[in-house]
């Protein structure tokens, strides 16, 4: 198994109720990975995800209250950002993530050609076969989006599977983002950050509940939407500022 | 409605608006609650400057119940008022957010400080 070089890298796992598979996701990602080390964000979960995470060997923070999953993982850059970590890896507590191919993905990430690597279940294909409708139109919607104001298409755009240098740390703590998806990638991109997509297969979800809603179905391309285009002008913003 | 009021209305959708944007751009005015003033302002301008469409909105308040043009300007008052109190929401919310961060890492910080000195304990005891 090759190893992670002399990079520092940390594996951050948002949970939010997740009593169910935390400690199986926990234990993988320790098996697979074990030159990494684990972060786990508690997002105020109120079933025992804390408890499951007693013992684990992960560093485990917790959020009072369910702060939401984009404040989650602005939580994990801060810490990874504080200890010096040089790249760290977001992963799903629901266990659709298999921690085999974070190490595939990290070797891509060492080629150095990204600032971020998004871990991409349509890479292949570029078609959202097999995803039900609304969230294929999601999908199709946000893809195309990015497309037109950032110049280049990422397909899978709500992927939970990242690995971010550190490069990218300082601007994703110094704005706003809503669930780290297609916000934060326009807004990394327009400020000249690389954006990859490296192909990852996903299991399905079994236990737990998603965290889109039906409502959250109607806001999610509203809100995303806005600050799509919001993160073009302060991206641009940003770089004049600084020039 | 007369072009004196379209082109009023309209000017006070797009202060609104800019207003706004503005406002969830600087992180003051959280995007949840902007995006509903943002589609709404957008959709009460589209109404207003379409001929068809104003029509169709005034018989149908005109019908459903009269308003003069005081309730007008109580409601422009209102939708101003309702975005700074979001913006208090926002700012309140924003403070708890980065203290319940703060406290979580920094628990997190001091939890894994004691338990290496624990370890460093236990190696210097074996």
């Amino acid at each position: 198994m090759p190893a992670a070089g002399s990079h520092r890298t940390l594996v951050a796992i948002p949970a939010y109720n997740e009593a169910v598979t935390i400690r199986d996701v926990v234990e993988r990602v320790r098996a697979n990975l074990p030159d990494c080390d684990l972060l786990v964000v508690n997002d105020g979960s109120r079933d025992d995800t804390a408890a499951r995470l007693a013992g684990s060997g992960a560093t485990v923070v917790g959020h009072l209250c369910n702060l939401g999953y984009g404040r989650a993982i602005q939580t994990a850059v801060v810490y990874a950002a504080r200890h010096g970590y040089d790249r760290l890896v977001t992963l799903d507590a629901d266990g659709q993530h298999d921690p085999a191919q974070v190490r595939t993905l990290l070797n891509e990430f060492d080629s150095g050609r990204w600032d971020l690597l998004i871990g991409s279940r349509y890479i292949v294909t570029k078609q959202y076969t097999g995803v039900p409708l609304g969230r294929r139109v999601g999908m199709q919607l946000f893809s195309t989006l990015v497309g037109l104001v950032a110049g280049r298409r990422v397909y899978d755009t709500t992927s939970g599977l990242k690995v971010i240098g550190r490069q990218a740390f300082v601007p994703l703590t110094t704005w706003q983002f809503i669930d780290f998806h297609a916000e934060a990638i326009v807004y990394l991109m327009s400020l000249g950050y690389r954006i990859g997509e490296f192909p990852i297969t996903v299991a399905e979800r079994q236990h737990g509940q998603s965290m889109y809603s039906w409502l959250s179905a109607v806001k999610y391309p509203l809100k995303t939407s806005l600050m799509v285009v919001l993160g073009v002008v302060e991206a641009r913003l940003a770089r004049r500022r600084a020039s | 409605m007369t072009a004196a009021g379209i082109l009023v209305g309209t000017a006070l959708g797009v202060v609104l608006l800019i207003w706004v944007v503005n406002l969830i751009r600087q992180d003051r005015l959280y995007a949840g609650y902007g995006v509903i003033f943002v589609f709404g302002t957008l959709a009460a301008i589209i109404v207003l400057i379409i001929p068809v469409l104003r029509d169709a909105a005034t018989a149908a308040t005109i019908a459903l119940l009269p308003v003069a043009s005081l309730s007008l300007v109580a409601i422009v008052i209102l939708t101003f008022l309702m975005v700074y109190v979001f913006i208090q929401i926002t700012v309140l919310s924003n403070r708890v957010m980065r203290l319940t961060q703060e406290l979580a890492l920094r628990n997190a910080e001091e939890q894994s400080g004691v338990e290496s000195r624990a370890a460093e304990r236990s190696g210097s005891r074996t």
